[in-house]
């Protein structure tokens, strides 16, 4: 008997939305059939051949005897991320006896051939059936996704207030390495090296810097980003990848980090080079 | 003496003082926002469900309060179970179902509760009266989607045959009240009735059925043991207490925790390095300086002391700024976070407990201390000749 409640979806078997990753052959089933998710396998201990009874409430004596015929795995899907329950396929029949639920669906999926195809289905369901109402995937999809938006939303906030602190703490790291420099640039200037030379050779190394600081620190985000991923996909038990280090990303950080970089060293340069050098030298 | 040389260092590089002080306060109000963050989600639930002094919720077993469709039978003879369980003051039996309310301007969908108006803990009567047969309360919002006012007659129903093509589950209704519903947000369409009438508006699939029981216990009583003595009793449901609920939330926002744990130690080590950076930078120019002061007969300690003070003082006037900011940002943050869809009015996810700011930013003054003390220490001990004749050769 199943402890856990189970939350049952009722299938066709070609249109399972999830990955089979064991099954037995179909001529060697008589009896009836479901497919089980893999937590469920695992925590329950259950096997592909295990005969297993259903019921539609727990503690309800008479139920369903069922063959376990495959383990099917979930697919990465954002809104199932903090949801813990197990999940049983059935053929749609089953189930409907099993919960008592008469010829009655909760809701059709309809493959068209798209664009104007789905339109048209749309309009035409809506007008045939009183009672019914179809909705176009992407309504659907927008619908569910709101709760994503939200922390989307708050990634980006959560962004911004890490991008402000991380540049604070650039310009300031930068202006004091300029400044470490200011007895270089005095002798530079003794030397007779021109101003602009001396603001562009600082420049430069503020940029090397930078460049070199960014290249390090996206190496650790690649190295963060692993361990994030590793790390929720145990805990939530999914597929999902959580952090994506893309191009795009890529591209704007180290740009963000030269751009402040090199903003700090000219800032920084063109005070060291506008103080005579022998002031710079102490004197 | 030590404190006003200090200041006077720290004036001296007014700039980068300025700058030390931007990053210590951003780094001070990211740290703040996240102990907001971890500690406000877990109060705020907790106070949420510890409203109207409920301490256990009773579910069909294996499922979480409304989780999933799953009802509790034979409520009558449950609900007299639990209130046989020594400890129990009052049993709150609920029955979850979706209403139509037809009119006018076409079938309005809410969500609405079968309550016993007697010992309910689901809503707060704004106005009105708890309803009685063939009565409801509504929320806000649907009272504006049906343009309902108080005492007007709705047409309900709780169900569809399409075959027949008629609504089921059919009652005329008046509104009695206008509520706010606890546990939803102020844009959810909510209605409240009497158990009764929800049970029998749902025939025989929802006769003598609940969704869950809310079980109100003795103040001197350990709602843990009523929980355990619950399930012993009934073994087809899952009570849960207020604790293992703040337990499950906790685990389901465990994303929310974690993040914040990740980036209020990143914020931390931030500030300790800006310190630790500024301070020894700021050593390093005032070698000579702090030779002299030596050779003067200015004591080791003291040379320490002034130096760790200019690192409390960044970190000092950082995290005074940071607390603004903080507070500001919490703001911002939990504006976004409250668009959460279906998020009870009465959750915050950033809450701003005096204890716990206090301790995030006296941890950040601590670090500030650390930040300070290596780099004046070394100072302190560099051989005090050398060091003169270094700096006077340059």
């Amino acid at each position: 008997m199943l402890a856990p409640l189970v939350m049952a979806l009722a299938l066709t078997p070609d249109a399972l939305c999830a990955q089979r990753i064991d099954s037995i052959p179909p001529w060697r089933v008589a009896v009836r059939t479901v497919a089980i998710d893999e937590r469920l396998a695992v925590d329950a201990g259950l096997r592909v051949g295990d005969m297993v009874v259903l019921a539609a409430e727990p503690g309800r004596a008479s139920g369903d005897t069922v063959r376990i015929s495959a383990i099917v795995r979930r697919r990465a899907d954002p809104s199932e991320v903090a949801r813990s329950e197990y999940r049983i396929r059935m053929h749609l029949g089953g189930l409907q006896d099993l919960i008592g639920y008469g010829d009655r669906v909760d809701r059709y999926a309809i493959a068209t051939a798209g664009g104007v195809a789905a339109d048209s289905a749309l309009r035409r369901i809506n007008a045939l059936a009183f009672g019914f109402h179809a909705y176009p995937s992407r309504e659907i999809a927008v619908e569910t996704s709101k709760t994503f938006v939200v922390v989307s939303r708050f990634h980006r906030a959560i962004g911004m207030i890490t991008i402000v602190a991380s540049a604070t703490f650039l310009l300031c790291i930068m202006l004091l390495k300029v400044d470490e420099r200011r007895r270089d640039v005095a002798a530079m200037r003794l030397m007779g090296i021109s101003r602009a030379t001396v603001v562009r050779a600082v420049m430069l190394e503020s940029s090397f810097v930078a460049l070199l600081g960014s290249l390090f620190g996206v190496g650790l985000g690649f190295v963060v980003s692993a361990f994030v991923n590793a790390h929720y996909q145990g805990v939530y038990r999914t597929p999902l990848r959580f952090a994506i280090i893309t191009p795009g990303t890529v591209t704007y950080s180290v740009l963000l980090s030269l751009v402040l970089g090199i903003g700090a060293g000219a800032l920084a340069a063109r005070r060291l080079s506008r103080t005579p050098p022998l002031t710079l030298f102490g004197r | 003496m030590r404190f006003q040389l200090a200041a006077l260092s720290l004036r001296r590089h007014a700039s980068r003082t300025l700058l030390a002080v931007l990053g210590v306060a951003v780094s001070a109000a990211m740290l703040l926002d996240m102990v907001m963050l971890a500690t406000g989600m877990r109060q705020s639930f907790a106070s949420l469900l510890g409203r109207n002094g409920f301490t256990i919720r009773v579910s069909p077993r294996g499922t979480l309060p409304f989780d999933t469709e799953a009802m509790i039978g034979q409520a009558h003879q449950a609900t007299d179970a639990i209130r046989r369980i020594a400890g129990v003051t009052a049993v709150a039996p609920v029955l979850g179902t979706t209403i139509h309310v037809l009119g006018g301007r076409g079938p309005a969908t809410a969500f609405a509760l079968g309550v016993d108006p007697a010992v309910q803990g689901d809503y707060q009567l704004l106005e009105g009266q708890n309803p009685a047969a063939n009565a409801l309360v509504a929320s806000d919002a649907l009272l504006r989607a049906t343009g309902a006012r108080m005492g007007d007659t709705l047409d309900v129903a709780v169900g569809f045959d399409p075959q027949l093509r008629t609504f089921t589950g059919r009652r005329r209704v008046i509104v009695a009240g206008r509520a706010r519903f606890t546990y939803l947000s102020a844009d959810d369409r909510a209605a409240a009735l009497p158990l009764a009438s929800v049970q029998a508006m749902g025939g025989a699939g929802r006769s003598d059925r609940v969704s869950l029981f809310m079980v109100r216990t003795a103040p001197n009583v350990d709602p843990e043991a009523t929980r355990v003595a619950i399930e012993r009793v009934l073994p087809r449901v899952t009570a849960l207490s207020t604790a293992g609920a703040i337990a499950e939330a906790e685990r389901r926002l465990s994303y929310f925790r974690q993040l914040a744990f990740i980036l209020g130690a990143v914020s931390l080590i931030v500030g300790f390095l800006l310190v630790t950076t500024i301070v020894t930078v700021s050593v390093n120019e005032r070698i000579g300086e702090i030779a002299i002061m030596r050779a003067i007969g200015v004591s080791r300690i003291h040379v320490v002391h002034q130096i760790v003070i200019e690192g409390v003082g960044l970190s000092l006037a950082g995290a005074a700024a940071g607390l603004l900011l903080g507070v500001f940002t919490a703001r911002w943050l939990n504006s976004i976070l409250r668009g959460f869809p279906g998020l009870p009015d009465a959750i915050d996810f950033f809450l701003f407990q005096p204890n716990s700011a206090f301790r995030a930013l006296a941890l950040l003054v601590a670090s500030g201390i650390a930040a300070g003390i290596y780099p004046a220490w070394r100072a302190a001990s560099l051989p005090i000749s050398a060091t003169l004749r270094e700096e006077a050769v340059g």
